[in-house]
Formats: C-alpha cells, structure tokens, sequence
C-alpha cells in the first residue's frame, strides 16, 4: 500500500492537510512470575495514523485494513465528518518541507530479532537467585518498528528502530523487595543479567524494614525513581499542558526553577536512547533542546501550531494535537550514589516510586509512594531499610531542591516512567515524608 | 474482519498441539472529542479490529495478537509464537484451567441512541454546553479541559472447548479537568462519568450542571475554606471517595493473581493471602460486593474474556474475606471454580483478573443522618488526589469539597483534609453505612501492557469514627 498515493486520494478530496504516519510494529514478550515464564506474547500490527484538516477543522482516524474497499470507505467517511466539525482557530498548519535529516546513532540493531530471550531471562532469574532472593516477577520486550511519515507540505521520512526492554522485580519477603529496568536500542551493554544481580542485590539490603517516620528528609533518588518525575517535568513543558491548566510551569519562561547546576535538555540524537528521532510529528528536522539551562526554564515544546500562538518558531517536538519530549536528560554530577549517600547527615535513599497522583498538575502538589528497597540514612551511613512512607511535597519543590546527582547517567523506562527518559541519581533537600496516622 | 478468521486461527493452533485455545476478535468503532478552554482541539473516529489468541501448549501459555486479515500473516505469526512457546517449556510455569461449564451465547446492550448513530458535531454540542455553563458562572477558570468518549465494542469468542460468546456493549465516557482561580490561589479538580449505554445518558448526565457544580465547589472552597486542625475526627464521606476506597484497598487486593505474585513486578501484590478467607479485616457493616452483570454499569458484561459466565462475587461480607476474584488460572490452584473475572481491553491484551463494578452494599441510613450523629468532625463529600501502596495496605485521600461538622451540622467548607490511614484501619473504624448509593465511572490501570479497563466503583456514604486527619 503505497502512503503518498492515499495522501493525494486525501488531497484530492478536499483536504487541506494530511499527515500519514505508517507504523509497522513486530513485538515479542516474555512475562516470567515466581522465578519461571508465566507467558508468551507476539504482536504484528500495522497500521497509519491519518491526521486531517479542512478549513481548520480537524479530524484523525487511523486505517490498519488497507483493501482498496476499506481506503475508500475511509475517505469517503473522514470526508463527510470533516465537514460539520467546529474550527480551530488557533491551528496554524503544519510545516512545509521538504527537509535534509541527520543520520541517528544507534536505534536499529538486527541482531534483536534473534537473540535468545528464554536464555536471558533464566539468567537473570538466576543472577538475582544467586543473591539469596525467593522470588523473581518482570517481563522482557523486544520491539521491531518500521515508520514512515508522509505530509501534503511535501514530508517523506522512513525510519527502522528496535528496542528492548528488561525489567525484573526480586523478592525475598513481601516487604523486601528491589527492582531494575533496563531498556536499549540495541543489544549493546544490554544486560539483564547484571539486572536480576542488581535487583536481588536491593532485596537483600531491605530486608526486615522498619516503619518511617514522618518529616522533612533530604533524599537521594536512584535513576529508576527520580524517571517519573522527569517524565512529569517533561510532560508539564509541553505547550498543550501549559494551556490546558496542567502544568505547574505556566509562566515559568526565563524564571529560575532550579539551582545554577541543573540542566535537562532534550536530545532527540540521544545515542541508543528510546525516543531518538530525527523528525517530529510534522516531519521537522529535530535538533537538541535545552528545557532547564542553569537553573533557569527556557522554554516549552511546540509544534508549528502552538509556536505561533506562543509567537515563536516550533522546535520541532510535534505532537501534532500535544508537543512532546524526544529523549529528556538530566545532566549529570561527579559524584558516584555511594559518595552521594556519604554527604548526606539524615535522609533517605529511594529505589523506586509507585502511584504518583497530583493534587493539582497546576500547583504542582502531590505524593508519590517509595517502593521496593528505601533506606534511613544518618551521618553519611545506610542504617537501616524503611516502609510505609509517601514522599508528599510539590515538583516546583522538587526542582528547588535538587542539589546533586551522580555519575551514573541511565536511561530508564518503567511502570511509572512511561515516558522514557535518561537520568543519573539526584539528591534533593528537604522534601516532605508522611506516613499513615492509623 | 471476518469471525471465520477467529475460528480459522483456532483451528490452526489447535492442529499444531494446543491442548486449549482461546480465539476472540474485537472491534472498536469510537468517537474521541477533546475540548480545551472552549476549542476543539481534535475529533478522533476510529474504527479498530483484531484477533488475540491465547493457548496452552504442554502447559505453557501463549498470546499471540494480530490485526491483518490476511490468513497467510495470521498463520506466520502463530507460527512464530508457537517457537518462542516451545523454547520457554523448559522454565515455564505450568498452567492449568478449572473446569467450567461450556456457553454458546449472544448478548447486547441496546442502546436508545445508538453513538454509531449520532454525528460528531451532536456530541461537540454537549462540551460547547458544558463549556457555556462554565462561563456563565463567571468564576475564572484558567482551565477548562473536557473529554468526550464513546465507543461500541464487538467481541466473538470461541474456544476449543466449544464456547462461543458474542457480545455488543456500547459505553459513553465523559472526563474534565477543571481548574478555578480566586486571587492568587488556584484549586483543581478532575473526575470521570462512564456507563454502557447509549448517547441518551449525556441528557441524564446534565454535564452543564455537572461542570457548574464543580466550578461552584471549588470556588467556594477557596474562598471561604479553612484548614482543619491536625487531630482526631469522626469522619463522613460521600459515595465517590466510598467508591475509591472500595476499588483501591478491597476490589485490588482480592485480585487473586495479584495474591499468587503474576502481577508482582507492576501491579504489585497484596497483603491478604488464601489464608485469610474466613478473616474480619473490617467492621460488620461493611459488605463489598463484584458485579458485573449490573445493567448499564461501566463494567458490565455477562460472560468473561474467557467464555466463563460472570456473576456477583461477595468478596467481603460483614467485615469479613469471603470470596477472592478469580479466572481460571487462578481458581483451579484454590480447588475452586472461576468467577468469571477475566477481562481483557483489546485484542491485543490477554485476559487477567480484573475488577468489574465493585461496590459497598448501602446501609440504612440517609447522608443528613449520618451527619447529624457526629458532634465535631469532617465531611469529604469528594476528593481530589489519593494513592495506595501496592499491597494495597496503606492509602491516602485529599478532601475536595469538605465540611467542618459541629453538633450535626455542616458548618464551613474546610481545605484538603487529607487522611493517611492502612487498610485494616480504615474498614474497621466504620460504624454506619448510608443508603444513598452512587457509582461512579473509573479506567483502571493493570497489566504490562498496561491495560486500562472501564469499571466502577460505588458505594453509598459512611461514617468512621476516631480518625485521624490533617
């Protein structure tokens, strides 16, 4: 089914843009619980996103059968519902190509498809074994997409991509508990069984927890917990959340947010990270972006769109409804954790988070609960695990209060950082503990 | 595509070993409107279609998801998941199925006004009302974020079993997020509305007074709203946060894959085991019940993702652990019989043990009379932010619309009391139960693949006694 030809059927019928993304996606995985594979699943879809608009009325469908039949019935159809749609006035089209891209490092790798994804799996249930752990819970994807992007403002792109993912989740007792994510591009430094290692190493360390005590605490976050909030950060940067009232960086352009040492940028040529792109969603060439420069907010993610009603240029993160993050980086420190841990007098060291929820994406309050192995610091020392604790405090607090990180740079995607991101350690001061009263 | 798809796909897994297969074709047609600050920003129209398959091959299980129609691809990819089956026998967990009684139905839910039937600017017309609503108030809200979804889905499973269910259920979903300004200070609130049945609801809904409702509490609160003191308080709530507390810290935690560690990596566990049918975990007014058969409830159907016919599971009954949720998986390692709650949302998602409409049965009492019967306490009508650990063991409710109560009596909106309480705590320090009786709309998350299911939660007020809030 060739897409430039169902683009200019799309022309033909009126349409003043179109945008067609073809997504062919082949997908393995393997979920394993209480130490053996509890399933297997394969997935081959394909299908193209179609995103229209006439007269500033828009409308998007997708299309997976592509029978002569079923292409035109979709045009037919896309055609007769278009037409009584209200206007978006604030829609400002898409961008005008043609574009030159630049060559992306590390995002195909064809040996994925034959790797041997039991044998890696056994051993990382082994590697955690191996550390005195009971039990072992996660699941192992392997992902091998074709895309391509066609527009009516003359966009044609094709791009390959594999991924992998890995997560495994130890257990000894119920309360003692440590779990590792490690995604790729490719097979390189892929290992998942230096994962179960590190997992199984957590569960060991948290063993027989003490319940926690509420109060302001510094913390240190390990890069599995301190993704999501990354994630939120990227989320609240986008044009599309400022505007609907979710994002408590509203008004925050050229204000600083944080200290002179913390810089995110987003960099869409990431080598080997997840969301590497040469192109947005309208086809823009992407290009490196500084979110957080020294401390101080630079800008928000746009498409063509909302750049002009923000009166400036897009920077190519299309999104074509909500702009979007590419591969979000938090720069990182010097510091190893173990030395982070060292300077730190009374804190707590988080492994991972689970169930964040906001009070108000505006305000920016909410709580999210430490899970898997946390750790009461004092005088530069782990004393001991600790349990029942919600880190309650707000994320402009949070970007205050960021005061370190280490060296240990990771990409990291996972059950609450569903938006990958690349982060080290960080280590935040005075963040907000409460524990439950009964 | 055509159901002789599904049955043909069957048919080729069982040829090649299968002791058991399960084949469904699901289709989606849905209708997908967001309005922000008064604009449209998209109308999506999708009409999805696909077949999953899941087996047993020497009792390791398989998924396999597809959504070509070409026979020639369904073929390759059962083949390529039937090799990768085979090389994970020598770690995989045996799996074996209860036995369960064999159904050949077909069922619908009739809607009045069919959503396939209605065009997308009649439905647009109901935001822009909302939208109108709002701005009549003439309380500043910076935000104004409105979600239309409908969406009508067709399921045929068959079995090698011989089980065929077809089923038709159309369900309506309206979302907002609402953010309020007064002076500096901004409050926000977000909440969800979903039932299957057809475009007649959104009348019945009233979403302009819905939007007003909200926009008017939360101004209020605002400005005339005083934090409480931290301490000891008799405590009232409404149906929505009855509902929540339901759905997080009983309906969860009974999920018995949950108990057996299949969802431990994401979804987490629990913190009741098999060992503890028979336990009190909560005071004897408190019986909570799993019914998907309620007619035009959000997660209604009558038969589940594996052909097992669905029925109203007691899970707590008086206070005490009755019954767990099951699928066949599950129930076969307790000696038991599925209770038919095995969903999956798509064709691309294996069925796991889900919650459907899980609710606290009413009690006998109205709102005003629980209310009269505290002398000084807190009513949280709704709330806003909340959160539970994944053993469902400890949670957390920040109030929305709350009240200070003296002497029976609601004497002023107070600001996010928040309760911060363990499970155990929280059904046990209940000594009444209201007869007002809501559910209200959820799309819960589970599963990797994240699976996000329509369900409800319900439950009429109630009232705790000695709790402590901040």
């Amino acid at each position: 089914m060739d897409i430039n030809q169902l683009k200019n059927k799309f022309i033909k019928a009126g349409m003043d843009d179109v945008v067609l993304a073809r997504q062919t996606n082949n997908s393995t995985q393997i979920k394993f619980a209480n130490n053996r594979v509890v399933k297997t699943g394969i997935e081959l879809i394909d299908q193209i996103s179609i995103f229209l608009v006439k007269d500033k009325k828009i409308l998007t469908t997708s299309i997976k059968d592509f029978s002569k039949q079923r292409i035109e019935k979709t045009i037919k159809t896309c055609s007769k519902l278009i037409k009584n749609l209200p206007r978006k006035e604030d829609y400002y089209g898409i961008a005008k190509g043609p574009f030159k891209y630049k060559k992306l490092k590390e995002t195909y790798d064809k040996k994925v498809d034959s790797i041997d994804q039991i044998d890696l799996v056994d051993s990382a249930i082994n590697a955690s074994l191996a550390e005195g752990t009971k039990r072992t819970n996660g699941i192992f994807e392997t992902h091998d997409v074709d895309s391509h992007l066609v527009t009516s403002n003359h966009v044609d792109i094709k791009d390959k991509q594999t991924s992998l993912y890995f997560s495994i989740r130890s257990l000894i007792e119920k309360d003692s508990s440590g779990h590792i994510t490690i995604s790729s591009r490719t097979l390189r430094n892929f290992n998942p069984g230096l994962a179960g290692k590190k997992s199984g190493e957590i569960a060991k360390l948290s063993l027989n927890p003490q319940p926690g005590k509420t109060g302001k605490y510094d913390l240190l976050f390990s890069p599995l917990a301190f993704a999501p909030l990354l994630g939120i950060i990227g989320e609240a940067s986008s044009a599309f959340s400022v505007d609907a009232g979710i994002s408590f960086l509203e008004g925050m352009i050229n204000k600083k947010v944080s200290n002179n040492n913390i810089t995110i940028i987003d960099d869409p040529y990431y080598p080997n990270a997840l969301r590497s792109t040469s192109f947005d969603a309208e086809g823009v060439p992407t290009r490196q972006l500084k979110l957080v420069d020294k401390g101080v907010f630079k800008t928000y993610f746009h498409n063509t769109s909302t750049a002009k009603k923000y009166k400036t240029n897009t920077n190519a993160h299309a999104g074509l409804i909500a702009p979007e993050p590419w591969n979000l980086k938090l720069n990182p420190g010097k510091l190893s954790t173990e030395k982070l841990i060292q300077n730190i007098k009374k804190g707590i060291y988080i492994t991972n988070i689970w169930y964040t929820r906001f009070t108000s994406y505006r305000t920016g309050e909410f709580s999210t609960i430490p899970r898997d192995g946390a750790f009461y610091i004092e005088n530069g020392e782990i004393k001991y695990p600790i349990k029942n604790i919600r880190v309650t405090d707000t994320m402009p607090n949070v970007l205050r209060s960021m005061q370190d990180m280490g060296n240990n740079l990771t990409q990291i995607r996972g059950w609450e950082a569903s938006l990958p991101v690349l982060t080290p350690s960080v280590f935040l001061k005075n963040i907000g503990i409460t524990t439950p009263t009964h | 595509m055509d159901k002789s798809l599904a049955d043909f796909a069957l048919r080729y897994i069982e040829k090649r070993g299968a002791s058991y297969v399960e084949s469904k074709l699901e289709s989606h047609e849905t209708t997908h409107i967001l309005m922000k600050n008064g604009t449209i920003e998209a109308t999506n129209y999708e009409k999805s279609v696909g077949i999953g398959m899941r087996y047993l091959m020497n009792k390791t299980l398989g998924f396999v998801s597809i959504n070509e129609s070409s026979k020639e691809k369904i073929k390759q990819a059962i083949q390529k998941s039937i090799r990768l089956t085979k090389k994970a026998e020598k770690i995989k967990e045996p799996i074996d199925l209860s036995h369960e009684k064999i159904y050949r139905e077909s069922y619908k839910v009739k809607p009045r006004m069919n959503p396939l039937d209605i065009s997308p600017e009649e439905k647009i017309k109901v935001l822009q009302e909302g939208e109108k609503a709002i701005l009549s108030t003439k309380i500043k809200t910076p935000g104004r974020y409105l979600v239309y979804l409908d969406d009508v889905t067709k399921k045929y499973l068959v079995t090698s079993e011989g089980a065929k269910i077809e089923s038709t259920i159309p369900r309506v979903d309206f979302y907002y997020v609402m953010t309020v300004k007064e002076g500096s200070k901004t409050s926000q609130r977000y909440w969800q509305y979903g039932v299957a049945k057809g475009i007649e609801i959104l009348k019945e809904w009233n979403i302009p007074k819905i939007l007003t409702d909200e926009v008017k509490s939360l101004s209020l609160a605002l400005k005339k709203g005083k934090p409480i003191k931290s301490g000891k308080y008799d405590f009232v709530v409404g149906p929505q946060v009855t509902g929540i507390m339901v759905h997080e810290s009983v309906g969860h935690p009974y999920e018995a894959d949950r108990i057996f560690g299949r969802e431990a990596a994401q979804a987490g566990e629990s913190f009741i085991n098999t060992n503890m049918i028979g336990t009190r975990v909560g005071s004897d007014t408190v019986t909570i019940v799993d019914d998907p058969t309620l007619e035009n409830s959000f997660g209604y159907y009558l038969f589940d993702d594996e052909g097992v016919k669905a029925r109203r599971k007691v899970l707590m009954k008086n206070g005490i652990i009755t019954e767990l949720l099951h699928n066949r998986e599950t129930a076969v390692k307790m000696g038991l019989q599925s209770n038919g709650a095995a969903r999956s949302t798509d064709f691309d998602k294996e069925p796991i043990v889900r919650m459907s409409n899980t609710m606290l049965l009413p009690g006998k009492y109205t709102q005003e009379e629980l209310i009269e019967g505290v002398k000084e306490g807190i009513f949280m009508k709704n709330f806003t932010e909340w959160n539970i650990d994944d053993k469902r063991y400890q949670q957390k409710y920040v109030g929305s619309e709350c009240y200070l109560i003296k002497n029976g009596k609601l004497l002023y909106p107070v600001l996010k009391p928040t309760l911060e309480i363990t499970t155990p705590a929280l059904w046990s320090s209940i000594d009444a139960v209201g007869k007002d009786f809501e559910g209200h709309a959820g799309t819960c998350g589970k599963g990797e693949p994240l699976q996000a299911c329509p369900v409800w939660f319900g439950g009429a007020s109630i009232r705790l006694r000695g709790i402590n809030l901040r």
